[in-house]
């Protein structure tokens, strides 16, 4: 299993004046890291760096790296790495079952043997013979649920999260949360949660809070939990 | 208008003609692959480009594109490919060639220049449909997921996005479609001539005294109206064979070319529009220009000082006039009339024109209005309205309801409200409407011609007319004032929305 590794990220305004930075943290297999700090902070911003969505905003310096592998250089479709967003972008042209087909990796070959595995990971889900349903008939939290397996069918070496609690409503958010963070301990991935609420931290995880200081975005390491992650490393940076 | 097209004799006499096979064949030619290309076209350009600064440099040229008129923009291309024109000159340069080659470059006998024209000019127009589409956040979000899910830019666009983007166009299409079936000022320009597009064939029948051609008229005129119900009902065909032929996600991920956006692969989309400009610009003030030169050996201002503004004037009065009617018309239909019902106030956009303007002129006959000011007027209104509509529905139905209700609290009534709040807040878009508005009235050939009797010379109408003749300086004269007229009326919206925000950042 690999090592999420974030080296010395810097995020800079097109108009040069410095947003976020340096940072530096790990995230260990299993691990769910929790990004906070208020909007505009550039929490969004170091996630579609890592994930290589186009942001003519502003300009990235910094390495990331899964094990073994510098991923910040390689296309997104090359970096295998899975993202939630706060919607859950379910593709409405496809049926359920066709959004997992159009994630789960070739190796699976044959019509009925991609449709079996398929209906394993729905029926672990709770949404057995949800198979040919349109994505637009599901209720918010079926959505979430289905969109999460599509993410994790796709075999990634690491996950991200943009808010994607933020949309449900307190119960089903409970219910989601423990769906989502269960599965990430099972499949042993990294995992880094960007959120402006504290209630998303997982039990034990760690959080990296990112605080306004002089115009220039800097990181404050505390962990929410008992356990002190020996993993994560925390850099402050100098405003001046 | 439709009785003599329901006498039986009126159809055999049309299936008879000796024009009207050739006719059908050029005209449904030239309206499927005229549609066909420019989707290909801007779905092509935008795969390529989309996102990156080679998008962003063609949104911003796009605009000037949308207005540069159909007319003024076919002389130019006329004008480029022509045997004498400047592709012919460009080879002649390079082979040594003395005379202009003996090719048939336009009205060609299978409109495939008309086609092409037709095609690129509608490749813009599609562009901006794409543009407005992939505007939505979701659209961008839905691409980087799947690129996330392992998937190149090519494999994402046709597994997820063409599906999704394409039926979103189905009422561009069609009112792409229902332009270049009955266009007539283009197609006779650039169109066939011995026989020339069903439109044109009906159009001439229609003007003609002999009143067995006038039903005849009337009745390829009806023939244009099933032709696009059958094409309409063919396009769906294609489009469910298309999905039932679909394949199961197989997962198979193909490894695709990164994506690096150049800004320089903005600009081709344009090079046949820049050219056209161009050459209008450089036959308007040449002097002495012999074959085969590329350049004009003088240039004089002699065409400007000797050209006929009347017809610009009397677009300008049109189009000014057109505009101020249906401007309160269209905020009246937005701020009182049904919400869900209006749908069939776009009729005329996806209409073929013609039918529709023989018709318009039909009734003009009956009330005595024809060849009148406020008959033309009335015409013009039917494509003006529509259109503004369009432009404004978005943001007025977006406009935040608090604001009129926090003014009507405060004592103000409805109306009251609009005018000293609600309309001003949302000057910009008005005054975007009210120049397109201005642009669709200057930009009318057939209802000008039909309700105007052909006593109202308009740019547009002197265009077309001064196509058939030979002096290209007049011309070009006409088409660049054609072009000139939206133009203005564009950047006077945006300037005059400058001025009156000029102290109020909320507004701008």
């Amino acid at each position: 299993m690999r090592t999420l590794s974030i080296k010395n990220l810097k995020l800079t305004k097109l108009d040069g004046t410095p947003l976020l930075g340096p940072l530096s943290f790990d995230i260990a297999p299993g691990e769910v890291m929790t990004l906070m700090g208020v909007s505009g902070v550039g929490k969004s911003t170091v996630l579609n760096w890592l994930i290589g969505a186009p942001q003519p905003m502003f300009t990235a310096a910094g390495e990331a790296w899964l094990c073994d592998t510098r991923i910040d250089l390689l296309p997104t479709e090359q970096k295998r790495i899975g993202i939630l967003f706060q919607d859950d972008l379910l593709f409405p042209h496809f049926s359920v079952g066709d959004n997992l087909a159009y994630a789960l990796p070739s190796e699976t070959r044959g019509r009925k043997a991609r449709q079996s595995a398929i209906e394993k990971v729905l029926t672990s889900a709770g949404l057995s013979s949800f198979y040919d349903r349109d994505p637009a008939t599901l209720s918010g939290g079926q959505r979430a649920r289905v969109s999460l397996l599509r993410a994790l069918i796709a075999e990634p070496q690491a996950l991200l999260m943009d808010e994607p609690f933020s949309k449900l409503d307190s119960t089903l958010r409970q219910q989601f949360r423990s769906f989502v963070y269960e599965r990430i301990t099972e499949l042993k991935i990294p995992t880094l949660l960007v959120t402006h609420d504290a209630e998303d931290i997982p039990e034990g995880g760690n959080v990296l809070e990112l605080h306004q200081v002089g115009g220039v975005v800097e990181s404050v390491g505390n962990t929410a939990s008992n356990l002190p992650s020996a993993s994560s490393t925390w850099k402050q940076s100098n405003a001046g | 208008m439709l009785s003599p097209a329901l006498n039986a004799e009126t159809w055999t006499a049309l299936f008879q003609d000796v024009q009207f096979n050739s006719a059908v064949l050029s005209t449904l030619s030239s309206a499927v692959f005229s549609t066909l290309l420019a989707l290909i076209f801007a779905s092509l350009i935008t795969m390529w480009i989309y996102p990156g600064r080679a998008w962003t440099l063609t949104q911003r040229q796009l605009p000037i594109f949308l207005a540069f008129p159909h007319i003024a923009f076919a002389i130019g291309i006329a004008f480029l490919i022509a045997p004498s024109g400047w592709l012919a000159r460009g080879l002649a340069n390079l082979l040594e060639w003395s005379s202009p080659p003996q090719w048939i470059s336009i009205r060609d006998p299978y409109a495939i220049s008309l086609t092409l024209t037709m095609a690129i000019k509608e490749t813009w127009f599609l562009l901006w449909i794409m543009a407005t589409l992939l505007g939505e956040q979701v659209i961008s979000r839905q691409i980087t997921l799947a690129n996330s899910l392992g998937y190149s830019r090519r494999q994402v666009w046709i597994s997820a996005l063409l599906p999704q983007l394409l039926p979103r166009m189905g009422w561009p299409l069609v009112a792409v479609l229902a332009y270049s079936l009955s266009v007539v000022d283009m197609a006779v320009i650039l169109g066939p001539s011995t026989p020339p597009t069903l439109a044109v064939l009906s159009w001439q029948w229609l003007t003609d005294p002999n009143d067995m051609a006038q039903a005849k008229g009337s009745a390829a005129a009806l023939c244009l109206m099933l032709l696009l119900g059958l094409l309409i009902l063919s396009g769906r065909g294609v489009w469910w064979a298309i999905k039932k032929s679909y394949r199961y996600p197989s997962g198979i991920r193909k490894q695709g070319k990164p994506f690096k956006s150049r800004a320089l692969l903005g600009i081709p989309v344009f090079i046949p529009g820049w050219l056209s400009l161009a050459i209008l610009l450089l036959w308007s003030v040449a002097g002495g220009w012999f074959f085969p030169r590329l350049f004009p050996a003088a240039l004089s201002l002699k065409s400007f000082n000797n050209a006929d503004f009347e017809p610009m004037f009397t677009a300008l009065w049109l189009g000014v006039a057109t505009a101020m009617i249906a401007l309160p018309l269209t905020l009246a239909w937005l701020e009182w009339g049904s919400r869900k019902h209006h749908g069939w106030l776009y009729a005329p956009l996806i209409l073929p024109s013609l039918p529709i303007a023989a018709a318009q002129y039909h009734v003009l006959l009956t009330l005595n209005l024809d060849s009148t000011a406020v008959g033309v007027i009335w015409s013009h209104l039917t494509w003006t309205f529509p259109y503004m509509l369009l432009v404004l529905v978005g943001p007025y139905y977006s406009f935040d309801a608090r604001y009129l209700c926090t003014a009507q609290a405060l004592g103000h009534g409805r109306f009251q409200a609009c005018l000293s709040v609600k309309w001003p807040m949302l000057i910009r878009p008005i005054l975007a409407a009210t120049a397109v508005g201005f642009a669709v009235s200057v930009a009318q050939y057939l209802p000008t011609l039909f309700s105007g009797g052909g006593r109202f010379a308009t740019v547009t109408t002197e265009a077309v007319a001064l196509s058939a003749g030979g002096n290209r300086r007049v011309l070009a004269v006409q088409s660049l004032l054609q072009t000139a007229l939206p133009l203005c009326a564009f950047m006077l919206a945006i300037v005059l929305t400058a001025w009156y925000a000029r102290n109020r950042q909320g507004l701008k």
